[in-house]
C-alpha cells in the first residue's frame, strides 16, 4: 500500500519544501559565512526597560530600545542575548512570577517614542527560560508598553499595548488573555490615537489593576503628547469594569502618566502627570489606593519630556523612597517631597529597578547601557558587555586592518579597527565627535575625517594624526533662507577629487576645499512645504523643540562613481533629484517611481558602479504608518523604475548596497536584518548566522577585503568577511553536487603580538580571521559515510589534516598555515617548545575532499606578507632552521624511543634471574644515564620542573625559531650550535653503549628464547601517535 | 543500510505529511534508522578512537565509556598519557595538567555527572525509564537542513548551589532521522549563559552494526567549532578497571 502512495505523498512533501520562507532559504544557503561582532560596547546604547527574577537574585533581563533581550545570571556581571531571531526593539520584558524560571513574556518596540524610535512586531513567550520563543499576537502593536502575569495564575495575563506613533489604529489599549495568551479579549479601548502607556497590578491582589493611556502622534515634522483622553483607570475586578481615577489630578488636557503602587503597602500610589499648566505637572501621591492624589513636586527632573521619561519606581521594601526616570534620574527618601539626582551616569534614564533583597543595589537602563549601584543610587558602575551601540551610518576606510567610522544615538561618533590584537577592545575606538553622532566619513586619501553631530549643529573636520578639529558646517550667507538640515544631515566624499565634500540641507552645498569654501549647486530640492516646517511649535503639553522634527530636508547624497557630474539627492519629503551637469539642473524623478507613495521618504541613494545612469533607491513610509519594503533600480537616469524587492522581504528598507563585481549581488538592510539577492532582487534571502534581527541603518562594502559591514542601529558594527564566493553562485554552481569556489592566495600574517587588555567582564570584539580560507558549496548536507579533507604539497604528500564542513550551503574550512607538529621525545613532563607546529613555506599545495567514493581538488597559493620587510633570504633561512630543528627534534625522540624500548626489554631481563640482572645492570645503567642528559626524568609542568635537558633546550630553540619570519638571531644559531653538538655526543655515547653492552641483552633474550627487541623504523615511529 | 535508510525516508514522508510525528516517533525512527533498539541494548561498552587537530597539532584520545557509567578520556601527549573526565563508579576526576597527578571534581560536578550514568550507549535509550521527558519543539533548518527539534528534559542538576533544569535540544534530520546537532545552555564557566553546539556527521556503522557519527565538532552557537574526527569505535572491549580507578595516595 505505501508503494502506492509514496508518490504522491512525495509530491506533497515537495510543494511544501518549496514554499520556504527567506530565513530558510537563508540558512539553506549560507552555510558556514558567519557574521562576528565588534561592538563597541563601551557606550552600550538605549535600554528600554530592566526587568528582575522575583526569587534569583542572580538573574537580570535588559530589553534594549534597539539590541534585543538579553540575560544575566550571575547579578549583571555578564550577559547573553536570547532573543537574536527576533524584532530587537523591546518595549517591556516580564518574568512569570510563578514560574519565573521558565515562563518570560517579551513585548516589542520600545515606548519612549523619541524622532528616532522604531515599531515592534507583537508580543513573545518563552516557556523555557529563553531557549524558544513563540510570537502570540500583536502583528500590528508597534509598541507594548506593559506585561503583567496573575502571579497566582500563568495563564492570565495583561498586555498593554501603547500602539501605533505615525498613524491611528485600532490595535491599542489594555488586553487579557486567560488561556495563557492563546486568545486575547480587548478589556480597555478608548480611540485611534489614544494606547495604553503604563500597566500595573496591586502586588497583593492581582484583580486590582491600573492602567494610564495616551493620546500621542508624531509625523516626521512634529510630535504631539496630550489630550483629553489620556487618563488614568483602575479596576477592581480583574478588567471587568473600569474607573478613571483623577481626583486631585490637574484639569484639561493630559499628556502621557506614569503610576507606581509601592510593593510594601498597596494604598500607596505615585503617578508622573504631563498637564496643561507647567505648574500642576510633576508627581502626585496617592495614599488610599488612588481615591484622592496630592501633588508633591513639580521639579525639573519630574517633568523633564515626558514622552521620553515615563517610569516610577518604589523600593519594594520602603515606599517613602521613591525613583523617577529623567534626564538624570531623580531620587527620593521622603515619599516624593523631594528628589535629588541619582549617581553620575550616561544621561537619560528610562528605567530603574531595586534588587529583589537589597536596595542599595539596583540597576539602571540609559541612553547609554545599565549602570549598577551597590549603595542606593549614589555610584553608578557601566556594564562593560552591552554591546548595545546604535547606529546610524557607517564608512570604511582602506588602511590594513580597516577602520570603521559612524555616528551613534545619544552618543557621539566614533572610529575604531575591524580587528584589533586580541579582539576590538574598548581601548581601540576613538571619539569624534559628541552629542547624537551620525555620519562620519574618513577622506578618500589623508588621514582626516568629518563628523557632525545632530542637525549639523556642528560639522567637524578633523585630523586623526594631529588630533585637531575645525568646524566646518554650511553657514547661510547673504540671500540664503534659514538652512534646514535634518537631524540626520548626509554628508558626501567624491571617488574624483579627494578634497571634494558635500552636505545637503534643503540644497546641495558642495566644498573642493575640505569644507572650508561652500557652493550651493542645488536650488532647494525638497517640497519645501510651509506645513511641515513649523518644528518650533512640535511638542504638545511639553514643548519639545530639539530640531529632531526638522523636515523638508535632503536626507541622502550620492556622487556617482563613474561620473563626478552625475549626483543624486534624496529628500526627506520624498523626492528623488539628479543632476548630470554638477549641478547646473536637477530634475526631480521620484513621479516616474509607479506604486510608490507620495512624499515617502528617500532614506538612501545607491549611485551603481555598474552604469551611470544606474542608481538604487530606498523609501521608507514608517512614519507616514506604511511599513512596507520600498527600493527601487533606474539604468536611465531615474527615467524609469523597477521595484527590487520580493515578497521575501519583511519590513521596511533603511539601505542597499551593491556588490562591486557582480550586478545581481545586492544586500538590502532592513528593519528587521539583512537580506540578500543573487538574482538581482528576484528572490531575497536572510541572512541569520550570527546575524540577529536587528535594524541595518548602514552598508558598506570594504573593496579590499570583501567584507560587508553593517551599522545596525542596536548591536553594533557587524561584519561578514569575504562576501566574494556569493559572486560565484549561479544557477549552474548551484545545480552542483559540490563546487568549489576558487581559492584566494592566502597571505601568512606576521603579526605576533600579545593580544589585547580587556577584563573578563568587558565585550570584546571577534577578529577577522588571518587563516587561509577554503570555501565549497554542497547541495546537501554531508551526513552519512566518510568525508575528509586535506592539505597536500604538488607531489601528493600530506601537509595537514583539514576539517571538512557538512553543511548544506557553503562551508568553510580555515587553516592555519601550519603542518604537523614534530615528534616529542617522551620525558616525565612536557617539552612546551614541542607544541609549535611548523608553518609551510610559500607556493602552491593542493586541497583534497575525499567525500565518500569521490574527490575533489583545487589548488591554495599560500604567499608571504608582500608588504612585510623581511627578505625573503631571511624567511628561508628561517625555513631552512626551523627544518634542521625539527629534524633533531624527532631524531631525537627516536633515540629516547629506542633507549626506552631497550631500557624496558633489559628490565624485564633482570627480573629473571641474578645472572640475568648482572648481565644487563651495566647496559640499564649507562642508558639511564644518558636518559637522564636527554629528557627530564623528574618533577612536573609547573614550578616543580625538572632542569631542562637536551630535549627541552631544543624544542625551545625550535619553537622559538619556528615562531617567526625571522631570520634566526646569531644568538640562536650558536645555541643551535651548541645544541647541535650535544646531539651528536649524545649519538656518539648511545652508539659506544649499544655496542658495548646490546650483545650481552641479546644474549639473555636468546638464552630464554626470545628474539632481540624488535623496533619501529624512524618512518614508522613518527607517524604514530 | 541503502534498504534501511529508504525505509526511512519513506516513514519520514509519511509522518510528515500525515503531520502527527511525536517526539516518542522520530526517536524510535532514529533506533530503527541505526540498527535497531536491539543491536544498541546489546552495547555493554564502547572505546572510541579519535582526534582533534589543534592548529597541526594531533592530540589522539580515547575515549571508554562503559554501561555502569565508568568512563575515561585518554590524551596522548607527547607520549604522556593523560586522563581526563575518568569516573570509576564512584568518583570523577582528571590528572592535573601541571602535577599531572590525578584531582578529584568537585562535589556538584560529580553529583551531576551521576545523574547521567545511564546515558550511555544512548541519552534517549529507555528515556522514560530513566525519567526523562521529550517534546517535539517543532522543526527548523540547522546546517542548512531540515531537522525535528527534540527538547530532552533529564533530571534537574545542581548550578552553583541552586537546582536547574537540565535541558538540551537535540536536531534530527526529517530525512534519516539521525541527530544532526545537540544545543544546551552552557550553565557554568567562562561561556555561561552562551549555547554550547555539537554537531554530528559521518554517520558509520560500527562492528555490531549500529550508526554512530564518526565525526563532532564542538563549539559555541554563533562562533567556531573544534572538530574531532573519530577513526575507530570497538563495541563492547575488553578494559581494564585499573583504567578508570582514582589513584590514592599517589
Amino acid at each position: 500500500m505505501k508503494k502506492i502512495y509514496l508518490p504522491f505523498l512525495v509530491f506533497l512533501v515537495s510543494s511544501t519544501a518549496f514554499a520556504q520562507d527567506a530565513v530558510t532559504k537563508g540558512k539553506e544557503l549560507f552555510g558556514d559565512m558567519r557574521a562576528r561582532h565588534i561592538g563597541p560596547a563601551l557606550m552600550s546604547g538605549r535600554i528600554s526597560d530592566l526587568e528582575l527574577h522575583p526569587t534569583n537574585d542572580r538573574v537580570v533581563y535588559v530589553g534594549a530600545a534597539g539590541g534585543g533581550v538579553w540575560k544575566s545570571t550571575n547579578g549583571g556581571a555578564t550577559f547573553n542575548p536570547i532573543f537574536d531571531e527576533y524584532c530587537q526593539s523591546i518595549g517591556a520584558v516580564e518574568v512569570d512570577p510563578s514560574n519565573p524560571d521558565n515562563i518570560v513574556w517579551v513585548g516589542t518596540g520600545e515606548t519612549w517614542t523619541r524622532n528616532s524610535v522604531t515599531v515592534g512586531d507583537g508580543l513573545y513567550k518563552t516557556i523555557d527560560g529563553g531557549s524558544n520563543w513563540q510570537k502570540m499576537g500583536f502583528e500590528k502593536s508597534e509598541r507594548i508598553a506593559g506585561i503583567q502575569v496573575n502571579p497566582q495564575n500563568s495563564n492570565e495575563v495583561y498586555v498593554a499595548v501603547m500602539g501605533a506613533l505615525w498613524s491611528d489604529s485600532e490595535e491599542r489599549g489594555l488586553y487579557k488573555t486567560t488561556d495563557g495568551g492563546k486568545t486575547w479579549n480587548k478589556i480597555l479601548y478608548v480611540d485611534k490615537t489614544t494606547g495604553c502607556s503604563d500597566l500595573l497590578l496591586d502586588p497583593k491582589n492581582p484583580n486590582i489593576i491600573y492602567a494610564s493611556f495616551w493620546e500621542f502622534r508624531r509625523s516626521p515634522w512634529s510630535f504631539n503628547s496630550g489630550g483629553l483622553s489620556s487618563a488614568l483607570y483602575k479596576s477592581i475586578d480583574g478588567g471587568v469594569t473600569w474607573n478613571k481615577i483623577h481626583n486631585g489630578f490637574p484639569k484639561g488636557k493630559l499628556g502621557r502618566i506614569a503610576v507606581a503602587v509601592a510593593p510594601s503597602n498597596s494604598n500607596i500610589l505615585y503617578a508622573v502627570i504631563e498637564s496643561e499648566q507647567d505648574k500642576d505637572k510633576g508627581l502626585y501621591r496617592s495614599d488610599d489606593a488612588g481615591a484622592t492624589w496630592k501633588q508633591t513636586n513639580g521639579d525639573f527632573g519630574l517633568v523633564v519630556r515626558p514622552f521620553y521619561f515615563s517610569r516610577i519606581t518604589i523600593d519594594p521594601r520602603n515606599p517613602e523612597v521613591v525613583v523617577k526616570a529623567g534626564l538624570y534620574g531623580s531620587i527620593s527618601r521622603d515619599g516624593g517631597k523631594t528628589f535629588k539626582n541619582l549617581g553620575p551616569m550616561h544621561a537619560d534614564i528610562h528605567d530603574i529597578v531595586f534588587d529583589i533583597n537589597n536596595s542599595d543595589r539596583m540597576y539602571v537602563g540609559t541612553d547609554g547601557g545599565v549602570y549598577r549601584s551597590w549603595d542606593g543610587g549614589t555610584t553608578m558602575e557601566i556594564i562593560e558587555n552591552l554591546p548595545l551601540s546604535q547606529f546610524y551610518q557607517i564608512s570604511v576606510d582602506n588602511e590594513e586592518p580597516y577602520n570603521v567610522y559612524g555616528g551613534l544615538q545619544d552618543n557621539g561618533s566614533w572610529y575604531g579597527p575591524s580587528s584589533s590584537p586580541g579582539g576590538v577592545e574598548a581601548r581601540d575606538w576613538h571619539v569624534v565627535g559628541v552629542g547624537d553622532g551620525y555620519r562620519v566619513l574618513p577622506h578618500p586619501t589623508k588621514k582626516i575625517l568629518y563628523s557632525e553631530m545632530q542637525g549639523a549643529e556642528n560639522v567637524w573636520r578633523y585630523d586623526r594624526t594631529k588630533e585637531q578639529v575645525k568646524t566646518i558646517q554650511p553657514l547661510a550667507m547673504k540671500g540664503d533662507p534659514k538652512l534646514r538640515f535634518n537631524w540626520n544631515s548626509p554628508m558626501a566624499t567624491s571617488a574624483f577629487k579627494e578634497d571634494r565634500f558635500y552636505m545637503g540641507s534643503q540644497f546641495v552645498h558642495r566644498s573642493e576645499d575640505m569644507g572650508e569654501t561652500w557652493v550651493k549647486i542645488s536650488p532647494d530640492l525638497t517640497t519645501n512645504d510651509p506645513l511641515k516646517t513649523e518644528q518650533g511649535k512640535s511638542g504638545g503639553l511639553s514643548r519639545d523643540n530639539s530640531g529632531a522634527e526638522n523636515h523638508c530636508t535632503i536626507f541622502t547624497i550620492a556622487e556617482s562613481p563613474l561620473d563626478e557630474n552625475i549626483v543624486w539627492a534624496g529628500t526627506d519629503d520624498g523626492n528623488v533629484q539628479v543632476t548630470k551637469d554638477g549641478g547646473k539642473t536637477w530634475t526631480n524623478v521620484v513621479a516616474n517611481i509607479a506604486g510608490l507613495p507620495k512624499n515617502t521618504s528617500c532614506w538612501h541613494i545607491e549611485a551603481s558602479k555598474f552604469g551611470k545612469g544606474t542608481a538604487y533607491a530606498v523609501f521608507t513610509g514608517y512614519q507616514q504608518g506604511d511599513q512596507k519594503p520600498y527600493t527601487y533600480k533606474t539604468t536611465d537616469f531615474g527615467a524609469t523604475w523597477k521595484s527590487v524587492i520580493s515578497n521575501d522581504v519583511v519590513g521596511f528598507v533603511r539601505n542597499i548596497q551593491e556588490d562591486y563585481v557582480n550586478e545581481n549581488l545586492l544586500f538590502l538592510g532592513t528593519e528587521f536584518g539583512l537580506y540578500i539577492t543573487i538574482d538581482g532582487g528576484t528572490s531575497w534571502l536572510k541572512f541569520t548566522n550570527n546575524m540577529p534581527a536587528v535594524a541595518v541603518h548602514f552598508i558598506d562594502l570594504q573593496k579590499r577585503t570583501n567584507d560587508l559591514v553593517m551599522g545596525t542601529h542596536g548591536r553594533g558594527v557587524i561584519i561578514i568577511d569575504d562576501i566574494s564566493p556569493l559572486r560565484e553562485l549561479t544557477t549552474e554552481n548551484l545545480a552542483k553536487e559540490f563546487h568549489f569556489f576558487p581559492i584566494k592566495p592566502a597571505t601568512m600574517d606576521e603579526s605576533n603580538g600579545f593580544g589585547g587588555t580587556a577584563s573578563e567582564t568587558q565585550f570584546v570584539g571577534a577578529n577577522a580571521s588571518t587563516n587561509a580560507k577554503i570555501t565549497y558549496y554542497l547541495k546537501k548536507r554531508h551526513t552519512l559515510g566518510k568525508m575528509t579533507a586535506e592539505l597536500q604539497d604538488m607531489s601528493g604528500n600530506k601537509i595537514a589534516d583539514l576539517d571538512a564542513g557538512k553543511s548544506k550551503g557553503i562551508n568553510v574550512i580555515e587553516w592555519g598555515f601550519t603542518t604537523k607538529a614534530p615528534k616529542i621525545a617522551t620525558g616525565k613532563t612536557f617539552a612546551f617548545g614541542g607544541f609549535t607546529s611548523p608553518r609551510v613555506p610559500a607556493g602552491t599545495y593542493k586541497v583534497v575532499i575525499q567525500k565518500g567514493k569521490e574527490t575533489f581538488t583545487n589548488e591554495l597559493v599560500v604567499q608571504y606578507d608582500p608588504k612585510s620587510t623581511i627578505a625573503i633570504a631571511d624567511r628561508k633561512e628561517n625555513e631552512v632552521v626551523t627544518r634542521k630543528l625539527f629534524d633533531m627534534t624527532q631524531e631525537l625522540a627516536y633515540m629516547v624511543y629506542e633507549i626506552d624500548e631497550t631500557i624496558k626489554a633489559a628490565e624485564e631481563q633482570k627480573a629473571k634471574s641474578p645472572a640475568a640482572s648482572k648481565a644487563v645492570t651495566p647496559l640499564l645503567t649507562e642508558l639511564n644515564k644518558l636518559k637522564e642528559t636527554l629528557v627530564i626524568t623528574t618533577g612536573d609542568n609547573y614550578v616543580g620542573a625538572g632542569e631542562p635537558q637536551l630535549r627541552e633546550d631544543l624544542s625551545e630553540l625550535y619553537s622559538k625559531v619556528a615562531s617567526t619570519f625571522f631570520k634566526p638571531s646569531n644568538a640562536e644559531l650558536d645555541n643551535m650550535a651548541a645544541i647541535t653538538e650535544r646531539m651528536q655526543t649524545a649519538k656518539t655515547t648511545f652508539k659506544k653503549v649499544k655496542e658495548k653492552h646490546t650483545p650481552k641483552l641479546n644474549e639473555v633474550m636468546s638464552k630464554n628464547n626470545m628474539q632481540p627487541i624488535i623496533l619501529k623504523s624512524f618512518d614508522e615511529f613518527v607517524k604514530t601517535n | 543500510m541503502k534498504h534501511k535508510l529508504l525505509t526511512a525516508i519513506v516513514l519520514g514522508f509519511f509522518a510528515f505529511t500525515a503531520n502527527a510525528q511525536t517526539a516518542d516517533e522520530i526517536i524510535a525512527n532514529y533506533f530503527e534508522n541505526t540498527g535497531g533498539l536491539e543491536k544498541w541494548k546489546t552495547i555493554e561498552g564502547m572505546k572510541m578512537s579519535a582526534k582533534l587537530n589543534q592548529g597541526g597539532m594531533e592530540i589522539p584520545l580515547e575515549i571508554i565509556q562503559l554501561k555502569d557509567g565508568r568512563q575515561a578520556t585518554i590524551i596522548n601527549l607527547q607520549g604522556r598519557v593523560i586522563k581526563q573526565g575518568v569516573f570509576d563508579g564512584t568518583d570523577l576526576w582528571s590528572d592535573n595538567f601541571m602535577t599531572q597527578k590525578a584531582e578529584k571534581s568537585d562535589a556538584e560536578t560529580t553529583e551531576n555527572f551521576k545523574l547521567s550514568i545511564g546515558d550511555f550507549p544512548d541519552v534517549f535509550l529507555n528515556y522514560k525509564a530513566k525519567g526523562y521527558t521529550v517534546e517535539l519543539a517543532g522543526k527548523e533548518t540547522i546546517e542548512g537542513t531540515e531537522t525535528f527539534k527534540v527538547k530532552l528534559t533529564k533530571k534537574q542538576i545542581k548550578v552553583d548551589g541552586q537546582l536547574t533544569d537540565d535541558v538540551s535540544f537535540y536536531y534530527f534530520d526529517t530525512e534519516n532521522f539521525v541527530p544532526l546537532v545537540v544545543e544546551a545552555e552552557v550553565k557554568s564557566g567562562p561561556a555561561k549563559g552562551q549555547v554550547s553546539q555539537i554537531k554530528f556527521s559521518d554517520y558509520q556503522e560500527v562492528s555490531n552494526g549500529v550508526l554512530m557519527a564518526f565525526s563532532l565538532a564542538q563549539g559555541v552557537k554563533g562562533g567556531p567549532s573544534q572538530p574531532i574526527a573519530v577513526t575507530a569505535i570497538e563495541v563492547n572491549p575488553a578494559v581494564d578497571a585499573a583504567t578508570f580507578k582514582y589513584p590514592e595516595g599517589q
